[in-house]
C-alpha cells in the first residue's frame, strides 16, 4: 500500500495539471492555504463594508447582467445571491462524468482561493470538504455558453451547496441522492449564502477549465503513445530512420517536430528492422513525414497546456475585488474608494480557443495514426507483411476491420471539428453580446480526445501484431530500444496476439492500457509535451 | 399494434413505434418466399475473404468461416447504442432479408424477430462503422448474439448460420437506416412543436398578421411555407394580438413560414429518402429470378451514401429552427423589444433573474446544432487495402442528426416556456402602456399554453430552473406540443 497522498493546498498559484488530475479522478484530497485564507478575509471584508456604503458595487448593490440597473436593498442581497444560483440552474442534458465535476470544484476552489473575489473562505472550505467527502453534484452537460462563465453548471454545484438549494441532486459513494441529504450524509454544512457569494460560486468558465485540464493531460498522454505507436509501426514496415536524424530537424527547428524526431530514435535505438531495406529511398508520409505533423500536434498541445495552466490559477470573477489595487494608472479618473473592478475575466475564449486548437491537432494524431494503420494491413504497401495482418492458416480477417474503424473514427473527428468557440450568439438583453462556446469546445475536444485515443490504441495493436508477425521470420532480429519492451507489455496485456477474440475486445484493452500509462513504464526518456530538446539531439 | 414486415415498404412511423417497444411480426407469406441460396463459385465467404485479403487468402473448411467471419467483424468501439434503436435496427435488417433477395431461410428472420423479445437486447457499440459495406461491425456484434456464437441465448431458436446467411446479417446500412427513421419521427415532432412555440410567440408579442395571409406564400410556391402559414393561420384564429396593420417584426417572427417551411420541405424529401431506404434492400450479393433458375447478382446496394447525404441534410433543417426559435426566446426576454413585457419575463426584475438564463441555455443549444449541423458524408477514407475506396460515413450524420434532436428539442421546449410566460403576464395586464386589463389570448393558444402550464407552473419569484426545463423538454419529446402521435420519444 502507498501512503495517501498529501492534500493539495490552494492558494490560487501553484495548481497544476497532475494536481487537477489526481483530485478529479483519484480523489486527492484539497485544503485551502492558510495564506490564501488571509487574502480572502481582506477581500471579504471590503465587500461587507461596501455593501453599507452608498455606491453601486455590481451583484452586491445591483441585479445581474443587463440587470445592473437595478438597485437591490440591502436586506435583499442574501436573497439575492440565492435566486441567483436557482435562477442560474438551467442546464439540460445527460449528467456530466464525476471527474469533469469535480474538477470544476477544485478550480473553482481555487479561483476564489486568489482572495479577489469578496468571498469568505467558508466557501472554500465546504468545496474542500465536498471533494474529499467524494460528494459530487450532479451537473448537466448542456447549456453554458462559456461566458460570463458556466453559469448553469456552478449555479447546478451551488444548489447542492447553498443552504435553501432545492431541486439539487449529487453522486455520494455511487448513489445519487437529493442534494441537501447528500450534504448531511457526508457532513458538511450547507452554506448560508451572503451578498456576492452567489456571483462568485457562478461567475467564471470553470467546467470549460476542468474539462480542458483533463484534456490537456489525456492529450500529452496520447502524444507520447502515438509516438510509440509510429515508431513500432515504421519497424514493422522495415521503415528509413534518415527522415529523424537531427540534422534535418535542425533546419527546421520546431521544438515539437525535433522532440518527435529524438523520440523517434530513442524508441527505435538499436532495431535491426528499420533501414533495412536498401533500394527504398524513402517512406510513405505517414511514416517519414511523422515529425513534422506529430511535432506540429505537439506544439498546438503544448500551447493549450500553457494556456490551461494559466487558466488553473487565475481568478476568474467579476467583480473583482482588490482591496490592495494601486492607485489607477495615470491620466485615468482616480477612484480610491472603490476597489471593486467590473472586468471581463469570466469570458472562457482564452480555453475555448485552445480547446479548438487542440482538438484540431488531436484529431490529424489520429489522422496520421490510421494511415500508417492502413499500410500495415495493405498487403501491397507493408513489405510483405500479410494482408489484414491475417494468419494465412486461420479463418481469421485478422485487423482487416479495426482499420475500418479507426477510419470511422478519424471521420467523426472531422464531423466534429467544426470550431464551437468562433461562434457566438448574443445574450442578457445584448448586455452579454459575445459569448466564448468555450464549454462546447471543451466537451468536443474531450470526444475527439476519445476517438483518438481509440484509434492509437487500434495502431498500436496493428503494429504489435506486425512486429510479432516479423519476428516469426526471424527471432534474432533484435527490436528497438523502446519499441521491443512495448511489444512485451502489449503482449502481457493481450494474453498473446492472437486469440480468438472479436477485435473489439482488444481494442478494449490495448485503449485502457493507454489510459493506465503502463505502455511508457520501463522505455528509454521521452521527451514530454513541451520540452524542447537540447542541441543536437 | 404490432408492426408487420412485409419485405416491402416500411414507414418511418413504424420503425419509430419499433424502438419504443412495438410488437413485431413478419408477413408469414413473405417468409413463405424466402429460400436459402448460396451464389455460385464456391463459399461466398471465401470470396469475401478473398476480398478483404487479396490472393493472400487460402480456401478453409467452409464450416469455419461464418463463426470467424462474425468475429472479425465486432470490431464496434464506444459507447453502446439505445436498447430502443438497436430494436429499430433488428427490424430494419429483417425487412431487408424479407425481401427474399438474399439468399436467407426464414429461420433468420425468425431468429432476429425472437432477438426482439429477449429480457436484454445485445450490447452494440456506437462507433466503428463508415457506412459502407453497410454497417458491418455494429450488425456484428447483433450477429454474434443472434448465433450464438459466445454460447446458446435463452429465447433464440437454435441458429447455425450459411456462409450466405453471416454476410447477409451484416452486409447493409440497416443501422444508420434505424437511427435515420427514429431520427425522421423525432424531427417531424420536434418541427411540429416548433410551430406551436412560434404561434406562442407570435401571440404573446403581438406580431403583424401579413406573416399569417397565405397569398405571400403561395406566389412563393415553397409547399412548406404555405403549409406552416395554414398551421399558424389554424393556432391564431380568433386572434386580436396578431393583426394586420402593425409595422414589419423582425425575421425571426416575419420570415418564420419561410425558414420553418423549407425546414418542412427538406424533412419531406429526407422521410422519402428513408422510407425508400427501409422498404428496399441493403445487401449483395443479390439473387434475382432469371431465364435458368437463379440469378445471383454483385452490386454496391451495402453503401449508405443515400442516407448520409439525408442525415446532413436533415441537420442543416435541424439548425435552421433551433437558430430561429432560439432568436425568438431571446426577444422574448428583452423588455424592450417585446410592447411592454418586464426584462427577462418576471415582474421584481433586479432581485428575480426570471428568464435570463434559460435563453443561455437555448443559445448554447443552438451552437451546438450548429456544430453538429457540418456535414459526416462529405469525407471518405479509404478501408480495405483500397478495394472500398470511398464510403458513406451514414451512420456518423445519422448519430450526429439524433444528438442535434436533444439539442433542438429543448431550444423549442425553451420558447414554449417563455412563450407561455409572456402570455401569462399578458393575461395579468402587461401591456405596452403599462399594466392595465387582461390581453384576449386566441384560444388555440390559450390551449397550447394550458399544455405547458399542465407541468410547469407560472414563474412569479426565482425558482430552480432546471426542473422546469427538464418537464418542458419532456412535453416537446413526448408530443405534448402539437404532434398527436401517442408513440414516446
Amino acid at each position: 500500500m502507498t501512503a495517501p497522498l498529501p492534500p493539495v493546498l490552494l492558494d490560487g498559484a501553484s495548481l497544476d495539471l497532475h494536481a487537477v488530475v489526481q483530485v478529479a479522478r483519484l480523489g486527492r484530497p484539497v485544503a485551502l492555504s492558510p495564506a490564501a485564507r488571509d487574502a480572502m478575509g481582506r477581500s471579504a471584508a471590503w465587500v461587507d463594508a461596501a455593501g453599507r456604503g452608498g455606491a453601486p458595487v455590481y451583484g452586491v448593490t445591483t441585479g445581474f447582467g443587463s440587470l445592473a440597473r437595478v438597485t437591490i436593498a440591502p436586506e435583499d442581497r442574501a436573497r439575492l445571491s440565492l435566486n441567483l444560483v436557482r435562477s442560474h440552474a438551467a442546464g439540460v442534458g445527460p449528467a456530466c462524468p464525476v471527474p469533469w465535476v469535480r474538477a470544476m470544484m477544485l478550480l473553482r476552489a481555487n479561483a476564489l482561493a486568489k482572495g479577489a473575489s469578496g468571498c469568505r473562505p467558508l466557501l472554500v472550505d465546504t468545496l474542500c470538504q465536498m471533494l474529499n467527502a467524494g460528494l459530487t453534484p450532479v451537473v448537466p452537460e448542456r447549456g453554458s455558453c462559456g461566458s460570463s462563465g458556466d453559469l448553469a453548471p456552478l449555479a447546478h454545484l451551488a444548489l447542492v451547496l447553498a443552504d435553501g438549494g432545492t431541486h439539487s441532486r449529487a453522486h455520494l459513494e455511487g448513489v445519487e441522492l437529493d442534494g441537501a441529504e447528500a450534504m448531511a450524509r457526508a457532513g458538511v454544512p450547507r452554506v448560508q449564502l451572503q451578498a456576492k457569494d452567489g456571483l462568485a460560486l457562478t461567475n467564471g468558465a470553470q467546467l470549460t477549465a476542468g474539462i480542458a485540464a483533463l484534456v490537456c493531460h489525456d492529450a500529452r498522454r496520447l502524444v507520447l503513445h502515438a509516438e510509440l505507436a509510429a515508431a513500432m509501426s515504421i519497424e514493422a514496415l522495415r521503415g528509413a530512420t534518415r527522415a529523424f536524424h537531427p540534422a534535418v530537424h535542425a533546419l527546421r527547428p520546431y521544438a515539437g517536430a525535433r522532440a518527435t524526431a529524438a523520440n523517434l530514435r530513442r524508441l527505435l535505438r538499436g532495431s535491426a528492422l528499420v533501414d533495412s531495406v536498401p533500394e527504398k529511398v524513402q517512406d510513405a508520409y505517414s511514416l517519414r513525414c511523422t515529425p513534422s505533423v506529430l511535432g506540429a500536434c505537439r506544439d498546438h498541445v503544448a500551447f493549450a497546456v500553457a494556456q490551461v495552466q494559466i487558466e488553473l490559477n487565475s481568478a476568474t470573477d467579476n467583480p473583482l475585488i482588490l482591496p490592495d489595487a494601486g492607485p489607477a494608472p495615470e491620466g485615468f479618473a482616480q477612484d480610491p474608494l472603490n476597489h471593486a473592478f467590473s472586468a471581463g475575466l469570466f469570458h472562457g475564449e482564452p480555453v475555448g480557443l485552445s480547446m479548438d486548437a487542440l482538438k484540431t491537432a488531436v484529431a490529424e494524431i489520429a489522422s496520421l495514426s490510421e494511415r500508417r494503420l492502413y499500410r500495415l494491413t495493405t498487403g501491397s504497401l507493408s513489405q510483405r507483411l500479410p494482408p489484414g495482418l491475417s494468419r494465412q492458416d486461420r479463418p481469421r480477417l485478422g485487423l482487416m476491420l479495426p482499420q475500418t474503424t479507426a477510419a470511422a473514427l478519424v471521420s467523426e473527428n472531422k464531423a466534429l471539428g467544426w470550431p464551437a468557440s468562433m461562434d457566438s450568439i448574443p445574450t442578457c438583453e445584448d448586455q452579454e453580446d459575445h459569448v466564448a462556446m468555450s464549454t462546447t469546445a471543451a466537451r468536443r475536444a474531450a470526444r475527439v480526445l476519445s476517438n483518438s485515443q481509440k484509434v492509437v490504441a487500434i495502431e498500436l495493436l496493428g503494429a504489435a501484431h506486425a512486429l510479432a508477425m516479423r519476428l516469426e521470420s526471424d527471432p534474432a532480429a533484435p527490436l528497438g530500444a523502446g519499441t521491443g519492451p512495448a511489444l512485451e507489455r502489449l503482449r502481457a496485456r493481450l494474453g498473446g496476439l492472437d486469440p480468438a477474440r472479436p477485435p473489439a475486445e482488444s481494442i478494449a484493452l490495448v485503449d485502457a492500457l493507454i489510459e493506465e500509462g503502463d505502455l511508457l513504464m520501463g522505455l528509454p526518456a521521452l521527451f514530454p509535451v513541451g520540452a524542447t530538446p537540447p542541441e543536437g539531439e | 399494434m404490432s408492426v408487420l414486415l412485409t419485405g416491402g415498404p416500411v414507414q418511418v412511423r413504424d420503425l419509430h413505434r419499433v424502438a419504443a417497444g412495438a410488437p413485431v411480426r413478419a408477413c408469414p407469406h413473405a417468409l413463405s418466399r424466402m429460400v436459402g441460396a448460396e451464389p455460385p463459385g464456391g463459399s461466398v465467404l471465401a470470396r469475401k475473404r478473398a476480398w478483404l485479403l487479396g490472393q493472400h487468402a487460402m480456401d478453409l473448411p467452409d464450416e469455419d468461416l461464418p463463426r470467424a467471419f462474425l468475429i472479425d467483424h465486432a470490431a464496434g468501439v464506444g459507447e453502446p447504442f439505445d436498447p430502443g434503436l438497436v430494436r429499430a435496427m433488428i427490424a430494419a435488417r429483417a425487412n431487408t432479408l424479407l425481401a427474399g433477395r438474399s439468399g436467407c431461410r426464414p429461420v433468420v428472420v425468425e431468429a432476429l424477430l425472437a432477438m426482439l423479445d429477449l429480457p436484454e437486447l445485445p450490447a452494440v457499440p456506437s462507433q466503428g462503422s463508415v457506412g459502407a459495406a453497410g454497417d458491418l461491425a455494429p450488425m456484428a456484434h447483433i450477429a454474434r448474439v443472434l448465433c450464438q456464437i459466445d454460447g446458446p441465448v435463452p429465447g433464440l431458436p437454435p441458429f447455425s448460420p450459411s456462409p450466405k446467411e453471416a454476410l447477409a446479417l451484416i452486409n447493409g446500412v440497416s443501422v444508420t437506416a434505424a437511427l435515420a427513421a427514429v431520427a425522421v419521427r423525432r424531427a417531424e415532432r420536434v418541427a411540429d412543436a416548433a410551430v406551436c412555440a412560434l404561434a406562442m410567440t407570435l401571440e404573446a408579442l403581438g406580431a403583424d398578421a401579413g406573416l399569417l395571409d397565405p397569398r405571400p406564400l403561395v406566389a412563393r410556391g415553397h409547399v412548406g411555407g404555405v403549409q406552416v402559414g395554414a398551421r399558424l393561420q389554424a393556432l391564431l384564429a380568433g386572434s386580436r394580438q396578431v393583426r394586420a396593420g402593425r409595422p414589419p417584426d423582425a425575421f425571426s417572427l416575419r420570415c418564420a413560414p419561410q425558414v420553418l417551411g423549407a425546414a418542412l420541405d427538406a424533412l419531406g424529401h429526407v422521410r422519402g429518402v428513408v422510407e425508400a431506404e427501409l422498404g428496399g434492400v441493403s445487401d449483395n450479393p443479390l439473387v434475382f429470378e432469371g431465364p435458368d433458375g437463379d440469378d445471383w447478382v454483385e452490386s454496391g446496394n451495402f453503401h449508405g451514401a443515400a442516407l448520409g447525404l439525408a442525415m446532413d441534410h436533415l441537420k442543416i433543417a435541424l439548425a435552421h429552427i433551433a437558430t430561429a426559435s432560439e432568436r425568438r426566446t431571446f426577444r422574448l426576454t428583452c423588455g424592450e423589444l417585446t410592447g411592454g413585457l418586464p426584462s427577462f419575463l418576471v415582474p421584481g426584475t433586479g432581485l428575480n433573474s426570471g428568464f435570463m438564463i434559460a435563453q443561455y441555455t437555448a443559445a448554447s443549444l443552438a451552437s451546438e446544432v450548429k456544430g453538429l449541423a457540418h456535414p459526416a458524408s462529405v469525407d471518405s477514407i479509404p478501408t480495405v487495402q483500397h478495394h472500398e475506396d470511398h464510403v458513406s460515413m451514414g451512420p456518423i450524420a445519422a448519430r450526429m442528426a439524433l444528438e442535434a434532436l436533444e439539442c433542438v428539442a429543448d431550444i423549442v421546449a425553451i420558447e414554449a416556456l417563455l412563450a407561455a410566460q409572456a402570455l401569462d403576464l399578458r393575461l395579468a395586464g402587461h401591456g405596452p402602456d403599462g399594466v392595465g386589463a387582461p390581453v384576449p389570448i386566441a384560444p388555440e393558444v390559450l390551449r397550447l399554453r394550458a399544455a405547458v402550464r399542465a407541468v410547469v407552473p407560472a414563474w412569479w419569484d426565482d425558482g430552480v430552473m432546471h426542473p422546469c426545463l427538464k418537464a418542458a423538454g419532456a412535453l416537446v419529446r413526448a408530443g405534448g406540443l402539437g404532434d398527436a402521435d401517442p408513440t414516446p420519444w
